[in-house]
């Protein structure tokens, strides 16, 4: 019986599974607001504030606002707020691990709406050079910087209140995520100090640059994140797990051309266990794409929930007999 | 009267092609009668290997033939454009005898073979046109001496570090190239359509291959390694859909046979993973001896087997180019063969081989001026060593002879296999 469960979901369509969540998930954060759901304001994922209807919102804002204060409020007992607001975004993320990436994120999800538009128009996406991919995999690292750093500087007074929440206003989401609720509203360029204009004309920039990215390129923007950065920090601690056993891979390169990361570790590193990478959105593709048994497996704590086998890789590859010729 | 002058002179060809069907047929014979139940599915290939190797039958008189040097050309393109792939690695001793007097005298017997086999102009289904992958020195230069008989023959560039970036992009931009080329001979294009029915079809025909993998994990192994040689050389040359269609009947065989624990060999019989220089039909002159020692090869790592079918493709959005990146990396990054600079890969592949098929040791064998293979040696004997695998590395070449001398190693080797294994119970 185990056995049989464990054969059906390993032989599941990836793929449609995953569209249903990903719309299911849309919805519910989207939209959840009209409902009264609220996860609150710690999700470790890009659930936009300033759309109103979020249902719960991502955990960036109040980061930096909380880390904005004055530097002796900070120090004092103000930083148990902030302790408890670093935890309460740790426990939503353990849950889920990237796959809040890769399952959960709005944002993500549009990306992939984008992609799907590509494909339907029947245009190849883009690709970044190995060079390219290293250099612009350290963004978010920065990106994640301006997000704590601003804030300490406003703290203690070296920059003024016109650099509050500054990563929120170049980043893309504060622009999108409204819209998905029909308020086109974060579309503008505050005059009001020179700090402003110089931001949110980089929101503009950047918002532009999400939308024509992310439909020539698979994920454009998660490269960028700094939410992708912070959920590195813990990545270790979460219960659900990307493992590999390297001893049986023969780095066929399957899971890497099917990767929308572009994660090359995926099929050329065989000594790491633990094969999730910084960039990695979790969403499996790369376990249902390949076609060695038990090679790559996602894991619910030590428990194989979804593994590579080859009887997958062949229904969800179309490789089970073929009915006519080639020419056909 | 009439005898006298009716009398005919035996022309070269009908020479090698006597010659030919003499090693074919011993070899077709012993697998036949030799050893103990071969399944009743294998008739099929009997057969085949018999009417093409001794009755000179052409199987492709209507299809444009791409002759392939090695197994990096992706058939797949080739089956999309509607031709035909034909490997041209060649196992007859009749044919090294002739590529002796074009190639170094301490060349490679299978590049000699399969140079003097197009040298000879004596060629059933004869390619139209041969891709050569730059492989290893030999098959690199075979290349510009067949183009030298009057072949048209397309050097398809291949990198021989995999480990690189530089390396994968080389070989993607070689592999569309390579379609390019193909696509105007063929005046066919690649479409999405006829690439990925072509893939699904390989990835079947390969599925298969698995499946009969799988059924030699059981202690009770259904089939030779022998056969399964003379099955997977099939692909080389056999219409796609009739070897489908006799894998399918292999594999329901087997699988009846699996079930009522059908064993080919000795209770006590040790089970061998063979790696090294590819047995190409009719040279299975070491696989014979080891069978014929009471072993049975359970599963192999060469090109002409394993290698062939291992390794699949999977595709994200199947648009052309998507599919052929990902054939140019299943071809370069999963390839184990020891032209490249490291081995680690190959090494893995029959450490794992070992595990996954419960094998008691490993023969390895090379052919006398197979370099790469002859080199690579050392590194597989030291890693065996570290792993506590028992190996046996034996040098041979096509000739009849040496058989004594090969049959008492292997001997030797299998009767120390059984007197570990006693030991251990």
């Amino acid at each position: 019986m185990k056995r049989k469960i464990q054969n059906f979901i390993n032989n599941i369509n990836l793929l449609k599974v995953r569209f249903w969540i990903q719309l299911t998930t849309f919805i519910l954060f989207v939209y959840g607001g009209y409902f009264a759901i609220d996860f609150g304001s710690k999700l470790p994922m890009f659930t936009c504030p300033y759309n109103t209807q979020s249902a719960g919102t991502c955990y960036l804002l109040p980061l930096q606002h909380q880390l904005a204060m004055p530097a002796q409020i900070l120090l004092g007992g103000a930083g148990i707020g902030v302790l408890i607001g670093l935890l309460t975004f740790v426990f939503w993320f353990i849950f889920l691990n990237k796959a809040w990436c890769g399952y959960a994120c709005p944002i993500g999800t549009f990306q992939d709406w984008l992609t799907g538009l590509r494909k339907t128009l029947g245009i190849r996406y883009s690709t970044y050079t190995q060079n390219q991919f290293e250099k612009l995999s350290k963004i978010k690292y920065i990106l994640l910087a301006i997000v704590i750093l601003v804030p300490l500087l406003i703290g203690v007074g070296a920059i003024g209140n016109d650099w509050s929440a500054a990563f929120c206003k170049i980043c893309p989401a504060r622009m999108i995520s409204p819209m998905f609720s029909g308020d086109f509203s974060q579309w503008v360029i505050d005059f009001s100090t020179t700090t402003a204009i110089v931001l949110t004309a980089l929101g503009m920039i950047f918002s532009a640059l999400f939308l024509v990215g992310s439909f020539v390129k698979k994920r454009f923007f998660c490269f960028f994140c700094p939410m992708s950065a912070l959920h590195f920090i813990f990545s270790k601690f979460a219960i659900v797990q990307l493992r590999k056993d390297g001893s049986k891979c023969t780095k066929c390169g399957d899971c890497y051309s099917v990767c929308d990361m572009q994660i090359k570790d995926i099929a050329d590193d065989v000594t790491s266990t633990n094969i999730l990478r910084d960039d990695c959105i979790l969403c499996l593709k790369c376990v249902a794409a390949c076609p060695e048994d038990d090679v790559l497996h996602f894991d619910i704590l030590n428990f194989k929930a979804f593994s590579s086998t080859k009887e997958g890789f062949e229904k969800r590859m179309g490789m089970e007999k073929p009915k006519g010729a080639f020419d056909e | 009267m009439s005898s006298l002058t009716n009398h005919t002179i035996e022309t070269p060809n009908e020479r090698q092609n006597r010659h030919k069907a003499m090693e074919a047929i011993k070899v077709l014979n012993t697998l036949r009668e030799g050893f103990k139940t071969p399944p009743n599915a294998m008739e099929y290939f009997y057969n085949l290997f018999e009417e093409v190797y001794c009755n000179q039958k052409a199987l492709h008189c209507d299809k444009v033939k791409v002759g392939t040097m090695c197994i990096q050309i992706p058939s797949e393109i080739i089956y999309a454009l509607d031709g035909v792939p034909i490997r041209l690695c060649n196992g007859f001793y009749a044919d090294d005898e002739i590529g002796s007097d074009l190639l170094p005298q301490k060349a490679c017997p299978l590049v000699k073979a399969s140079v003097g086999h197009l040298a000879s102009k004596n060629v059933i289904d004869k390619p139209d046109m041969i891709y050569s992958p730059t492989t290893c020195d030999q098959k690199t230069k075979a290349g510009s001496i067949i183009e030298s008989f009057g072949y048209e023959v397309v050097d398809v560039a291949f990198p021989r570090t995999k480990e690189s970036e530089i390396s994968r992009e080389y070989f993607r931009r070689s592999i569309r190239e390579f379609s390019a080329d193909l696509s105007s001979k063929m005046g066919k294009k690649l479409s999405r359509k006829n690439l990925k029915a072509a893939i699904s079809k390989i990835g079947y025909a390969q599925s298969l291959y698995h499946k009969l993998s799988e059924f030699r994990k059981n202690r009770a192994v259904p089939i030779l390694g022998n056969d399964m040689f003379l099955v997977t050389n099939a692909f080389f040359f056999d219409k796609i859909d009739n070897w489908i269609a006799a894998c399918e009947k292999l594999v329901s065989e087997l699988e009846q046979r699996v079930q009522n624990a059908v064993h080919v060999a000795g209770k006590v019989s040790p089970r061998i993973v063979y790696t090294g220089s590819p047995p190409i039909f009719p040279n299975y002159k070491v696989p014979l001896i080891i069978e014929d020692s009471d072993a049975i090869i359970v599963a192999d790592e060469t090109c002409s087997s394993n290698r062939m079918f291992n390794d699949r493709v999977a595709v994200d959005e199947w648009f052309v180019n998507d599919m052929i990146d990902s054939l140019a990396d299943k071809y370069l990054k999963a390839c184990t063969c020891p032209v490249f600079t490291k081995n680690d890969d190959r090494i893995r592949r029959i450490i794992e081989l070992v595990r996954s098929h419960n094998a008691d040791g490993v023969i390895y064998q090379a052919f006398a001026g197979c370099t790469v293979y002859e080199l690579e040696q050392r590194s597989v004997l030291e890693a065996m060593e570290r792993e506590g695998i028992s190996i046996l590395y034996i040098e041979s070449d096509y000739s009849p002879s040496q058989q004594g001398q090969l049959s008492t190693r292997v001997e030797a080797f299998v009767e120390s296999l059984k007197i570990k294994n006693r030991n251990k119970k």
